[in-house]
């Protein structure tokens, strides 16, 4: 008789378990790659990323993927790919030309075959369409638009997937108003909800990016918010913000030393999903670069100026001590003078960033309109 | 685990190793194998290890595994080794390591990258059919003969008018298959459901279809067809894509033959036994997913018939105090409901009833457990019911997951049924006679951590386990 109590049988109620959604942003600077001909040509990279997402897929029935370009002028999807007349509600899209072309090679699963076509089609035609004109002065990658595209992929997947399977998220949806965002996210058992994640495929160094910095780390609280974690596997250069990102949302960082082995890494390192990963150890960063990029002149700075009133970043002090972000008028005081110095009562005070080993969080500033 | 996946996996366990050599031959079924069989860990496992050239030694794989989730790395592996997926092997230091045995690597392998020319995945039909087959098409005919499956075993007279009227006729073999499977048992010229009948009609239908195809595969042995060709068949079927045809041709004798058994069931739809392709159906196309992906479009139009299921599948509402709502009007759900309920009144649209102590108990005597029965309300509960109570329960019952039904009621259908049902039997092992604590704690400790553990006494130095190889294993390693 002691068996029934009730702890023990509501384990019974979930047993399907919620599928995972994938979203890879690869990053398709053609100045990086070109840097990286040598050990991992851009083809090469995109065969392992396809197999990757092979497996990602077979994993289970269910689970759906998205890849995202990260190019120098623009960011734009590979798969799945919106045309007019099929941007249906739930976004997804029929498969034109695949049916025709490739029906006679069977040696594959139609579903790998399919997303494999569209982003090696789509890529294509990106690279096709690339001018010169477009790279030269340009050697940065649009992360930001990335991010944002799959944000927004990842929320419209998310309320057609509850709403699909009338979890417990259709009132939270609509109840979602300014402050309820999250709910839809946070709420009811984990399990139930679309597994989301992003993994970002970066080839970028972060003085390229750094004017993308408040776009940039919009996005990363985002996901922070909506408990998504982004994955950022690092083949060449150093990135600033996206250490910063899988700090914050819990993602996993590496960057590889020997990027011939991509494939490897990606599926020890990135394939668990999160329920998975709940019981594996997995590579993480211990000393995170928490460096910020100023709001003024978009620069990477240890030290810099803090607005007391908006928290917005300087690298020197604003001119006439007006704040460029919220117009307050601040009393920058002697800021020439080396703080040792001052004995006065520190009153207005610029903000000493975190050094990167002390390792203190900033708090972040929420930029203006 | 789920507990659909358990019937295929125990199948597929108790076969021999050389089968698995050449089940593995095909990309498809280790890619479905993959998919269906196996808990998250371990498809971490075999595509972390999938393209590694060497054997990941033991201490590394533990190391990757945190400490606390012992007992799911162990389960993962032990379900890994018994369907002879991981081998245990040498490092070049002589340190135990593992790796992916052969046919399953190349074969997941090919499946992920696309390599060699092996037409696993199905040869696609270029010739356009006369008659085009639109995909609500497919899930009518996988629908109706599915319920005709079902219908013939709870015998509901309403419901066989109708499954003559709709013109799905079950054949002979379908019937041989049910009684072989012992379903059904014929007494004189009625059909009467078995206790195992019962349970199987309160399954989910992905249950159900895998329960079939078991029976059929183990009655192909029988009739002298290779069970290796129609289980590789099956698995070939489970990849193929819904609303697409695919050519005949390329199919050996034997799985032509299963395709016409199992177009009996829905499974496969083809136009007549000579046409020169066939069209998979939703049940075939899901198999190897989650229940929950077929649930919808199938069982939906299962249920209230007529009206396919605009938002999720279910229509039964229950309430705390036992009353029972189901938008239905198909005979086969009625009488479905009506097994385990006190019916009280019926609608065009809607019976209503009460479960109470004598309807379950009356269930129960009839052979069907309380598990069976809170699984159909789980599976065909109302939108509305998931919506509600998953939505309240959060706010206060911190780490129990929200349950669907009520709690109330499904503890009382399990109370009913304990105070008929005291005994349980499990089939297992005994390990007894240890000559010392230390030497009893230590296999006894390990076999809980696995999972095989049912029944211990520290007194009398014995405990009892399901399946005995690994703890055996155990217990050599250690002299």
């Amino acid at each position: 008789m002691n068996s029934v109590d009730a702890s023990e049988h509501y384990e019974l109620g979930v047993t399907d378990l919620a599928p995972s959604l994938l979203t890879i942003v690869i990053d398709t600077n053609p100045h990086a790659w070109a840097a990286l001909e040598d050990s991992l040509p851009l083809s090469k990279a995109v065969a392992n990323i396809l197999v990757f997402i092979n497996a990602h897929l077979a994993c289970n029935y269910a689970n759906e993927v998205a890849v995202v370009a990260s190019h120098s002028q623009k960011a734009t999807w590979l798969y799945p790919v919106p045309t007019p007349s099929d941007f249906d509600r739930d976004g997804d899209v029929s498969m034109n030309g695949a049916n025709g072309a490739a029906s006679a090679q069977m040696n594959k699963y139609r579903p790998f075959r399919v997303v494999e076509e569209q982003v090696t089609r789509h890529l294509k035609e990106l690279m096709v369409s690339t001018s010169s004109d477009d790279l030269r002065g340009n050697t940065s990658t649009m992360l930001a638009g990335a991010l944002t595209l799959a944000l927004s992929h990842i929320n419209r997947r998310t309320i057609a997937w509850a709403e699909e399977h009338g979890g417990a998220d259709l009132e939270d949806a609509a109840e979602a108003g300014a402050g309820g965002g999250a709910n839809r996210y946070s709420a009811s058992n984990d399990d139930e909800r679309l597994q989301s994640r992003i993994l970002i495929v970066s080839v970028s160094g972060s003085s390229d990016s750094a004017h993308q910095y408040i776009p940039v780390m919009n996005s990363i609280f985002a996901c922070q918010r909506l408990q998504i974690p982004i994955d950022v596997c690092k083949l060449s250069g150093d990135a600033v913000f996206l250490q910063q990102a899988c700090d914050a949302t819990r993602g996993v960082y590496m960057a590889l030393s020997e990027p011939r082995g991509l494939l490897q890494y990606l599926m020890m390192a990135f394939l668990p999903d999160q329920r998975s990963r709940r019981h594996l150890v997995l590579p993480t960063r211990e000393d995170v670069d928490f460096r910020a990029a100023c709001f003024c002149h978009r620069k990477v700075v240890n030290i810099g100026y803090v607005c007391s009133i908006c928290l917005s970043i300087f690298c020197e002090a604003p001119p006439g001590g007006v704040c460029l972000t919220c117009g307050t008028e601040l009393d920058v005081g002697e800021y020439d003078v080396k703080p040792a110095l001052l004995k006065r009562k520190k009153k207005k005070k610029k903000q000493v960033n975190g050094t990167s080993a002390a390792g203190t969080p900033l708090s972040t500033p929420t930029p203006g309109p | 685990m789920a507990a659909s996946t358990s019937r295929p996996l125990e199948y597929l366990e108790g076969l021999p190793g050389t089968t698995f050599f050449k089940l593995y031959q095909q990309p498809s079924t280790a890619l479905a194998i993959f998919r269906r069989m196996l808990p998250d860990l371990a498809k971490c496992f075999v595509m972390a290890l999938l393209y590694l050239k060497d054997p990941l030694p033991q201490a590394d794989l533990e190391l990757w595994v945190k400490a606390e989730s012992r007992k799911q790395r162990d389960n993962a592996l032990s379900i890994l080794g018994r369907l002879h997926i991981l081998s245990p092997s040498l490092t070049s230091e002589k340190a135990r390591a593992y790796m992916v045995t052969n046919p399953f690597a190349s074969s997941l392998r090919q499946a992920l990258m696309g390599s060699a020319d092996s037409l696993s995945f199905g040869v696609l039909s270029n010739t356009p059919d006369k008659y085009p087959v639109s995909i609500n098409f497919l899930d009518d005919y996988a629908r109706r003969q599915w319920e005709a499956v079902l219908g013939y075993m709870v015998g509901t007279s309403a419901f066989e008018q109708r499954g003559q009227r709709d013109g799905a006729s079950l054949s002979e073999g379908v019937k041989q298959l049910l009684q072989a499977g012992h379903l059904v048992e014929l007494r004189g010229r009625s059909v009467d459901i078995t206790k195992d009948g019962f349970g199987f009609v309160l399954q989910d239908v992905n249950t159900q279809v895998w329960h079939i195809l078991i029976l059929y595969v183990q009655s192909a042995e029988h009739v002298g067809m290779d069970s290796v060709e129609v289980l590789s068949f099956l698995f070939l079927l489970s990849s193929l894509e819904l609303g697409q045809s695919y050519e005949k041709k390329h199919l050996t004798p034997d799985q032509l033959r299963t395709l016409s058994g199992l177009a009996d069931f829905g499974i496969v739809y083809q136009e007549s036994p000579e046409a020169t392709q066939f069209y998979p159906t939703r049940l075939a196309t899901t198999l190897t997913s989650d229940s929950s992906a077929l649930s919808n479009p199938v069982t939906g139009s299962l249920g209230p018939a007529g009206q396919p299921g605009s938002s999720g599948s279910g229509f039964i509402i229950i309430e705390t105090n036992y009353r029972l709502y189901a938008y239905t009007s198909s005979p086969l759900q009625i009488s479905l409901i009506s097994l385990f309920t006190n019916l009280k009144y019926r609608f065009p649209n809607l019976v209503t009833g009460k479960i109470t102590r004598q309807s379950v108990r009356r269930a129960i005597e009839m052979g069907i457990t309380a598990d069976q029965v809170i699984s159909y309300l789980l599976t065909h509960a109302h939108p509305q019911m998931r919506k509600h109570n998953a939505g309240h329960s959060t706010s206060n019952t911190g780490s129990i997951p929200p349950s669907v039904l009520p709690p109330t009621v499904t503890d009382q259908i399990r109370l009913w049924q304990l105070e008929r049902d005291r005994l349980r039997a499990t089939a297992g092992f005994l390990f007894k006679d240890f000559t010392s604590f230390a030497e009893y704690q230590a296999p006894c400790q390990y076999a809980a951590e696995v999972g095989v553990l049912v029944w211990k006494s520290d007194r009398k130095r014995m405990f009892f386990v399901t399946r005995h190889e690994q703890v055996a294993a155990f217990l050599k390693n250690r002299k």
